[in-house]
């Protein structure tokens, strides 16, 4: 279940009408039913990464597809945190599902000054915060530190930063955690070696596995995993994940189990 | 919508495919499909197919999966993106596939013929004899040095290359002060079909970053050369 019954619902608790919500990056920056047919099979929207300047694509861009899934590097582009309200904070408001904001924590002054920018925004139910790779827990400490506020705050994990947050997640019990795709490298035509994060059913295994761990911790979970089958997605639930993120499945014509 | 896949050939190194579709339901040249077989796909990602040159009367696309076997069941979306659209008054028009197979550039050629037009096909490379064996007599078929020195001749151009190619074939017009109309089909991958604005399809032109998925992949040359990245 994604919603329990008998738990108390406190402020910053989330509920789910239903438990599907799409992977940041992959769905656009404001829900559109025109192009996305299926949103209302979703129980939340999660913005593109929005970092607090402009970003522009990467000049190697790329989706590079392998056995099992593909690698995405696009360097995030967004058009910043101020134009970002400006153009989207209509279509949130008026989105038929609640809005999560995806934002690139970067540094926790920038961070602070986003997460400002957003409270008081109708239909926003919460704040992700994007993590650097190489984020090490002092870091992640000043980053929650710098979101305390009005909305829920959800740290975006990826498997292999377990190990190192996870003291400090334990420490500062967020709201809820989102474990997102692992990155990965993989070489493009020229031979030259990308980076990116790795979307497909092919990572199915590993977040299953990594998900267990932050399950066993009793944290309230969004989990990523290349799901592409009802039968995995009942998996996480039955696990107890709140809710699970949706990748690539999203893209396909026909989304097996959403449509 | 749902189609069939009713034969699978070769054209030059792609692998194309004959879809039967009702003729409102062809893309446009430069226009693509979102295709995905409706059973058993364990491709995570869609295929996007372009029309190329065939048979006249039957809508050819390439290029698809090698494992695709003519009688697959496809689940296809309609026409997606901006095609090539040829002016009115059209004369002279120069085809150019810049690096890659001429198959989708080729599609051009009998509307333009229909319309009244001259057409000529620039290439430094020998098409594949599948498709020399598909061009009329009417059709020149040149190097690309003779587009460059008579640059006076088309009143169209309509190019087709891969988007890492725009900055060297940006090169080719650097000591040019270019008056003709012309368009570039912008090859690049186009994963999200629109859905998601993920930025992999981006391409930089002079009006600002525009994604090929949604606003191309069909860019008119003024916006694309000698800025696009």
């Amino acid at each position: 279940m994604w919603l329990n019954e008998n738990a108390p619902i406190h402020k910053h608790d989330l509920v789910f009408s239903k438990p599907f919500v799409n992977s940041a990056g992959l769905l656009g920056f404001a829900p559109d039913p025109h192009k996305i047919p299926f949103i209302s099979n979703l129980g939340a929207f999660i913005t593109h990464p929005i970092s607090r300047k402009p970003r522009y694509p990467a000049s190697n861009r790329a989706c590079l597809p392998y056995p099992g899934g593909f690698l995405l590097h696009t360097g995030l582009p967004n058009p910043g945190i101020s134009r970002s309200v400006s153009r989207y904070k209509r279509a949130w408001a008026g989105a038929p599902l609640p809005v999560i904001v995806h934002l690139l924590a970067e540094d926790p002054e920038s961070l602070a000054e986003m997460i400002r920018k957003l409270e008081g925004l109708e239909n926003v139910m919460a704040v992700e915060l994007g993590l650097p790779p190489d984020c090490d827990s002092e870091a992640f400490r000043k980053f929650m530190q710098a979101s305390v506020g009005e909305l829920p705050v959800i740290p975006c994990l990826s498997p292999e930063q377990i190990p190192v947050l996870r003291e400090t997640l334990l420490e500062l019990r967020p709201a809820a955690v989102h474990l997102v795709e692992p990155r990965g490298v993989l070489p493009n035509a020229e031979g030259n070696l990308l980076t990116g994060r790795l979307y497909g059913p092919g990572t199915f295994p590993t977040m299953l596995h990594a998900s267990r761990e932050l399950l066993d911790d009793g944290f309230q979970l969004i989990v990523n995993g290349g799901i592409s089958s009802k039968l995995q997605a009942d998996t996480f639930l039955n696990a107890g994940a709140i809710a699970l993120g949706l990748g690539s499945t999203l893209w396909r014509l026909k989304p097996e189990f959403l449509v | 919508m749902q189609t069939k896949l009713v034969e699978v050939f070769q054209i030059g190194a792609e692998k194309g495919g004959v879809l039967d579709l009702p003729e409102d339901a062809w893309p446009a040249p430069g226009q693509h499909i979102a295709c995905q077989r409706a059973k058993g796909d364990s491709d995570p990602l869609n295929s996007q197919v372009f029309q190329v040159i065939g048979e006249e009367g039957h809508l050819n696309v390439a290029s698809i999966p090698e494992d695709w076997q003519p009688g697959d069941i496809l689940t296809v979306s309609t026409p997606q993106g901006r095609g090539f659209v040829l002016p009115p008054d059209l004369q002279h028009v120069a085809l150019l596939p810049y690096r890659v197979s001429p198959g989708r550039i080729l599609c051009l050629m009998r509307e333009a013929l229909n319309m009244g037009a001259a057409v000529s096909f620039f290439s430094d490379t020998v098409p594949p004899v599948e498709i020399m064996n598909r061009l009329p007599a009417a059709v020149e078929v040149s190097p690309i040095s003779s587009l460059l020195e008579n640059l006076d001749w088309p009143d169209f151009l309509a190019v087709d290359l891969e988007r890492g190619d725009l900055p060297t074939f940006s090169t080719l017009f650097e000591q040019v002060d270019l008056k003709l109309k012309g368009q570039v089909l912008v090859r690049t991958a186009m994963p999200c079909r629109g859905v998601g604005e993920c930025g992999v399809c981006a391409v930089r032109t002079t009006k600002g970053w525009q994604l090929a998925c949604a606003d191309g992949p069909v860019f008119p040359l003024k916006d694309v050369l000698h800025v696009a990245q």
